[in-house]
């Protein structure tokens, strides 16, 4: 059945511990990530405007690329050029001086292609930045703890629900570490993917523990069958979200591609702990938990 | 088959079918399902945007949005009813405040009063201090960091008029609540840069008529003479053709107070008293008053009589008044019919001067060192829109692709695309008919409702399939409860991870949240019991 089909691994081979090792040593290398940027910059992942302030212009001008930040009395932060259209380019700074900076543009940015000058603005003052901050966290701890909550309410039984909770902790520190390696600001859309991310990425655990704790049968038939299933609908979400990432990159939206990107990661990571984790968890469980 | 077996047989499917020809119709149909009066002036411009009943937001349609705080804080105080004014000016007079930024306010509903001021470089433990000196008990730590809700809902007023009379149509204004106890107010307008948009919003717009004149002993004073709650009408911006000059016409309030005075009359009293309808008409020097720069010159050698138009105490105008004027005020004539006109130097300036006095002064300044702004041309906005339809579709024909080479069977993967996208034309449906502004946010969710749909379908597909073939009804019913145990759990994991998004003010999350959590509601009550009886239909032996 099928162009692709899900492998069967056999997991009689490793032990609990081996299996877990693989997961646990990633989420560790994640951790030490975070930390040492934490250490090293004062935050665990760089925040974006979105946070800490500042404006970003998109620009639509004649005048090339290497001759834009001389345009501005202020160094700009970055520069990154839209890849779908000829012309444009996202112009990031420090300042929050929006009226200014539109200004300096205005007058120093050869008009392109007719259009205005400026084809975007946004800027976030510091003490803005800070209140979303705020919100963002509270927002992330907030949905965390329900998940947490209702993934006890649906399992009763404490390691299987620990299970699920630790690999979706697992699932967001993966993709955060991701963000502050490869260097992508956490902004409002990558908090969307991380909050999306909570929910996605519980299905497939959701559905492990569903099939080997609630059906009858052998542990590795309902495991196989599982997998199938979550696999399936894991891949094909990674898909969607690497091909929406990759796109809206091109097309130079960035909420879409940074949103497309992180669960691309994030779901990544979820195999990994789904089927390594919270499965010799499970197994555990099922062979020496419940005996006891 | 009679109708009532047949609909209890394909209930779920009709179901679906009902709820995408609404949203069809609601997408397509001119007018859609809105039955709202209000909205017909608004859906002329829909027709005109495109051949859907969507409605864009700034991020999709171009346009300005500032948000910042209202500057200011206020105490609860405790004080009898008659006692508001003279605390206002201890306030004033203690803090060196204009009189604007000092209000105590009686609270109706629960029966108590504030104080409050709006001044930036005013400490909490100044306004205390202040409040103790005007008899009032407040303590440092009693005084809230924020205006009062009256207060907030004044400053959206006040922008809303401004904007419409500025002409143009389709802005809002809203407040919005952040995670501590403090509100940002929030400005939307399509067509606007952010230049205007800011401007409109900093100008805090009091408008003053303040009389220029030589006092007792000969000296120049300053007396404001009109303010702006004193107009009891106001015009909209003119041009003398004849003497070619720009002006607003205004009417004073002459209604009368309990002691029989009135705005009208009044200020007629003052401008006889200070000899403006005697000797001093016609003697306002030009020069005194420099258009160009806005400079007030008081280095004069005659006495002047002059009327100043003063904006957020800037001079905007200096005018002596015209004899006709001066004949009517001085026989007393004057307060039944009393109008004149304000003249200023440009079109320009009579615009916002008439948009100031219509409006009203903001009754609290906001405070744009706390702003966020956001603004987008049109013609880019334009291709997000574009850019926003080809992700889309690029991403349902990836999921689509991937779902067939899972599947190779067309029989499950076809219904199971299509009822994706059932979903999302719902959704779509749903965001016309209650006119739900579409950004880039609403795009990611749309696109993640996709996602979390096609997931959903796999696993009833799997379900269904597992374990051999399904033969009879029952086999089928059985199984599909079991996949459904499954989607709704991790339906409802979604929800809870997203529903702090959907309340907190995150700006443009909101809308990604809002949107993929109705999707799956949707897919769990509509779509997804759907798909289980095409599945049925397909696959057992009947």
């Amino acid at each position: 059945m099928g162009y692709f089909d899900v492998p069967e691994i056999d997991y009689t081979r490793y032990s609990d511990r081996q299996l877990a090792a693989v997961p646990l040593a990633v989420l560790g290398v994640a951790l030490l990530v975070l930390a040492g940027s934490f250490l090293l910059l004062g935050t665990p992942v760089q925040l974006g405007m979105d946070f800490v302030g500042g404006t970003e212009l998109t620009v639509q001008t004649a005048t090339p690329e290497e001759e834009i930040p001389g345009a501005f009395e202020e160094e700009p932060e970055s520069i990154q050029s839209v890849a779908s259209a000829e012309n444009q380019y996202i112009v990031q700074f420090v300042s929050t001086d929006q009226e200014g900076l539109s200004e300096q543009a205005e007058t120093n940015l050869e008009p392109a292609g007719g259009g205005e000058v400026i084809q975007q603005v946004s800027s976030t003052s510091a003490s803005f930045g800070e209140q979303t901050q705020r919100t963002a966290l509270l927002g992330l701890a907030v949905a965390f703890l329900g998940m947490s909550a209702l993934a006890f309410a649906l399992f009763r039984t404490f390691v299987p629900s620990i299970a699920i909770v630790v690999s979706a902790f697992s699932d967001l520190v993966i993709p955060l570490a991701f963000m502050s390696l490869v260097g992508i600001r956490l902004s409002l859309g990558t908090v969307a993917a991380l909050l999306m991310l909570i929910g996605y990425s519980v299905d497939s655990d959701i559905l492990l523990n569903n099939h080997v704790l609630r059906r009858g049968g052998d542990f590795y038939e309902s495991t196989h069958r599982a997998m199938r299933t979550g696999i399936t609908m894991t891949v094909t979400s990674m898909t969607a979200m690497l091909v929406m990432g990759v796109a809206a990159w091109i097309f130079g939206v960035e909420l879409l591609s940074s949103i497309g990107i992180i669960l691309f990661v994030g779901l990544t990571a979820d195999l990994m702990n789904t089927y390594l984790l919270n499965l010799s968890l499970l197994r555990w469980y099922k062979f020496h938990g419940v005996a006891r | 088959m009679n109708p009532i077996a047949f609909v209890k047989e394909y209930w779920r499917i009709l179901l679906l079918v009902v709820f995408v020809s609404a949203a069809l119709v609601a997408l397509f149909v001119p007018g859609g399902v809105t039955d709202d009066d209000t909205v017909v002036e608004g859906e002329n411009e829909t027709i005109d945007a495109g051949p859907t009943n969507l409605e864009y937001g700034l991020g999709l349609d171009g346009g300005t949005r500032i948000s910042a705080p209202p500057v200011g804080m206020s105490a609860d105080i405790d004080i009898e009813s008659g006692q508001e004014r003279e605390v206002e000016t201890t306030l004033r007079d203690e803090l060196g405040i204009d009189a604007a930024d000092a209000v105590v306010r009686y609270h109706e509903d629960d029966d108590r009063f504030t104080a409050e001021v709006f001044a930036e470089e005013v400490t909490a433990a100044e306004f205390a201090a202040a409040l103790q000196e005007a008899g009032v008990d407040v303590e440092e730590g009693d005084v809230d960091d924020e205006v009062t809700q009256q207060t907030r809902d004044e400053i959206i007023q006040t922008i809303e008029l401004r904007i419409n009379e500025a002409g143009l149509s389709g802005g809002t204004v809203y407040q919005e609540a952040t995670v501590g106890d403090g509100y940002y107010i929030v400005t939307e307008v399509p067509g606007m840069s952010p230049g205007e948009l800011r401007e409109l919003l900093t100008e805090r717009g009091d408008v003053q008529i303040v009389a220029y004149y030589p006092g007792e002993n000969g000296t120049q004073t300053n007396e404001t003479v009109l303010r702006s709650e004193d107009f009891a009408s106001v015009g909209s911006a003119s041009y003398n053709d004849r003497q070619g000059y720009h002006y607003v016409p205004v009417t004073v309030d002459d209604s009368e107070a309990n002691d029989g005075s009135s705005p009208a009359a009044d200020y007629q009293a003052a401008m006889n008293e200070y000899g403006f309808t005697g000797e001093g008409i016609g003697q306002c020097n030009p020069n005194i008053h420099d258009r160009e720069t806005g400079e007030f010159d008081t280095d004069h050698d005659a006495q002047q009589w002059c009327l100043l138009t003063v904006v957020d105490d800037e001079v905007v105008d200096a005018h002596s008044m015209s004899p006709d004027l001066a004949d009517s005020m001085a026989s007393g004539d004057w307060e039944n019919d009393p109008v004149f006109q304000m003249i200023v130097p440009s079109q320009q300036d009579a615009n916002t001067l008439a948009v100031n006095l219509q409006s009203g002064a903001l009754t609290a300044p906001l405070d744009l060192e706390q702003e966020q702004t956001f603004s987008l041309e049109p013609a880019l906005a334009d291709q997000f829109k574009t850019y926003s339809l080809l992700i889309g579709v690029l991403s349902v024909l990836t999921v689509s692709g991937t779902v067939y080479l899972r599947y190779s069977d067309r029989r499950v993967a076809a219904p199971m695309i299509l009822t994706a996208l059932a979903e999302v034309v719902i959704l779509l449906g749903f965001a016309a008919a209650i006119r739900m502004p579409l950004d880039l946010s609403h795009v990611a969710g749309f696109i993640a409702v996709v996602g979390t749909g096609v997931d959903d379908l796999i696993i009833i597909a799997d379900e269904v399939m597992d374990e051999g073939d399904v033969s009879s009804r029952r086999v089928f019913e059985s199984r599909f409860r079991k996949a459904f145990w499954v989607i709704g759990a991790a339906a409802a994991t979604t929800i809870i991870a997203l529903s702090p998004l959907a309340v907190l003010s995150l700006g443009d999350l909101r809308g990604f949240a809002i949107i993929t959590i109705l999707g799956v509601l949707v897919g769990v009550l509509i779509t997804r019991p759907a798909y289980g009886d095409i599945l049925q239909r397909l696959l057992t032996d009947r």
